[in-house]
């Protein structure tokens, strides 16, 4: 195992910066609209439901649900060649938004469709931690 | 919404193809010019009786243009994602029913497979919601995309992997039968699951191809098709919608709702239903697309389509001949293209071995963000 963090990396500046950060304090955090209160993610200037310009970011419950997942075979990236089979979970969080990630701690064959799972907090490297998942 | 005062109006007067394969002398310019040569000589017209250009991958319509000798009076240039060939066929139907143009040449050109193209990894940005968003937890291509949505559906009404073979299968076999296809060896179901999954549910043989290659069509008013080489085949029905909102993440309904409503029209316009239908072109971009789009245009009711797909249905000889060139799994990737390029000929009755007898209505769909259909026939109306 390398000491060097060889996978990509999300851009952690920009609009989403508070996503990051938040993960990266153990929150889930999400921008919500402040005239429609829809939550959404990634982030926007201008809110998708109602085109509103004023949102805040809130720490919301981290709980969700397993829409689907599918199962790689293919390493995209050299990186990902050690991993394969990895597993790529669709979530549904209990704000609406969805996010794609993966499960931790489950066996790929214990994967199901409707599994409530919870946020899992991952520091992949000093500066970024992953929201990845947990039953 | 259906415009009936549409249906049949305007007509595909010539269709042109190029090889399909590894044709590395080619640059995209190059395979558009090759394509629009073989449809102008496939309905006799010259380059100076073209006053409309709509481009589709070609990298840029000025130096299209001036390499093909073309002064239209009107010019677009669409990005080279599969669900515009519906978009722009529409567009010159309006375009000459408009009277904005009369006769309108759609020239598409692709070197993917020369160019080294990749569905997936850093530059993919299919559904990304973003530069490089998912990519760190190893989400990327448009194949997991619909790996996703393959296994909801599974899980969702018990449709198997042997279904999803029997598509790939079928198209196999239509290939098989279609000189110009680039994969033409039948193969069985122990083979299909032999093949490596590249994204599970989806193994290698559920892809469609890379390649290289052009088409080209040239529409015009149904009076003038008339007085042509080639018989006029009339657009007897369309429909378009967009499902774009959320569309980050695979639609919870596998684009069932929008489906219904483009159905609507295409039908509504025909004045016919799905089983008028002598043939089906979907696009197929991977199996489940072809389930899809079963499903929600109407062959099958909701989440039947796994075993309406068994029993050969989609086969020559079968209920709804379906993809008879072998579709983007086998003849080539040519982004809806050459499917409806493929509705043309066996409207025509050009397609020798894989020739579907009467073939009078052949309807092209695709299930994507942007759905559309298109009908076409052998009469007017
Ligand atoms: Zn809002």
């Amino acid at each position: 195992m390398s000491d060097v963090y060889a996978k990509p990396l999300p851009p952690i500046d920009g609009l989403n910066a508070p996503f990051w950060a938040g993960a990266r304090a153990g929150k889930l955090m999400l921008q919500r609209c402040l005239d429609c209160a829809q939550y959404r993610f990634p982030a926007s200037r201008y809110c998708p439901s109602c085109l509103g310009e004023r949102s805040e970011w809130q720490a919301t419950s981290g709980q969700g649900m397993v829409v689907s997942y599918c199962g790689f075979h293919k390493a995209y990236w050299p990186s990902f060649a050690g991993d394969v089979p990895y597993d790529v979970v669709q979530v549904r969080l209990k704000e609406g938004v969805q996010l794609f990630s993966n499960l931790v701690d489950v066996p790929r064959e214990r994967i199901k469709i409707g599994m409530k799972v919870r946020a899992h907090f991952d520091a992949v490297t000093d500066a970024v931690t992953l929201v990845r998942f947990k039953p | 919404m259906p415009n009936k005062s549409l249906a049949g109006k305007v007509a595909v007067a010539g269709v042109g193809t190029t090889r399909y394969g590894r044709l590395p002398e080619y640059d995209p310019y190059d395979l558009g010019i090759w394509a629009l040569k073989e449809a102008l000589a496939d309905c006799g017209l010259k380059i100076a009786d073209i006053d409309g250009v709509i481009l589709n991958r070609i990298p840029d319509y000025q130096r299209f243009c001036e390499l093909a000798g073309l002064n239209p009076s009107y010019t677009t240039i669409t990005p080279g994602h599969g669900r515009f060939s519906g978009i722009c066929i529409q567009t010159a139907v309006a375009l000459i029913a408009t009277g904005m143009a009369k006769t309108v040449a759609l020239v598409y050109g692709n070197n993917g497979r020369s160019a080294g193209d990749q569905y997936g990894g850093a530059t993919d940005i299919y559904g990304s919601g973003g530069p490089g968003l998912w990519f760190p937890y190893g989400m990327t291509s448009p194949g997991a995309f619909h790996a996703l949505m393959a296994k909801r559906h599974m899980e969702q009404y018990g449709t198997t992997s042997d279904q999803l073979g029997q598509v790939a299968m079928a198209f196999r076999r239509h290939a098989a039968l279609n000189p110009q296809a680039v994969m033409r060896d039948p193969f069985t179901l122990a083979d299909y699951h032999a093949s490596r999954f590249v994204c599970e549910p989806l193994h290698l043989l559920d892809y469609c191809l890379i390649n290289d290659g052009g088409v080209a069509m040239i529409l015009t008013n149904a009076k003038r098709a008339k007085n042509l080489a080639k018989p006029p085949v009339y657009i007897r029905g369309f429909g378009q919608t967009a499902k774009f909102t959320g569309s980050t993440f695979p639609p919870d309904d596998y684009w069932a709702a929008p489906m219904k409503k483009v159905a609507r029209s295409a039908y509504g316009m025909a004045g016919a239903k799905p089983a008028d239908m002598d043939a089906l072109m979907i696009y197929d971009n991977f199996t489940p697309t072809v389930m899809f789009c079963l499903e929600g245009f109407g062959f099958c009711k909701t989440g039947e389509s796994g075993p309406f797909v068994e029993n050969g249905r989609l086969q020559l000889g079968g209920e709804f001949p379906t993809n008879t060139s072998g579709g983007h799994l086998s003849e080539s990737y040519m982004q809806g293209w050459a499917l409806n390029v493929e509705a043309v000929r066996q409207v025509r009755g050009e397609c020798g071995a894989r020739q579907v007898k009467d073939a009078n209505l052949v309807q092209y769909m695709t299930a994507a963000p942007v759905i559309t259909s298109m009908i076409y026939g052998k009469e007017a109306k």
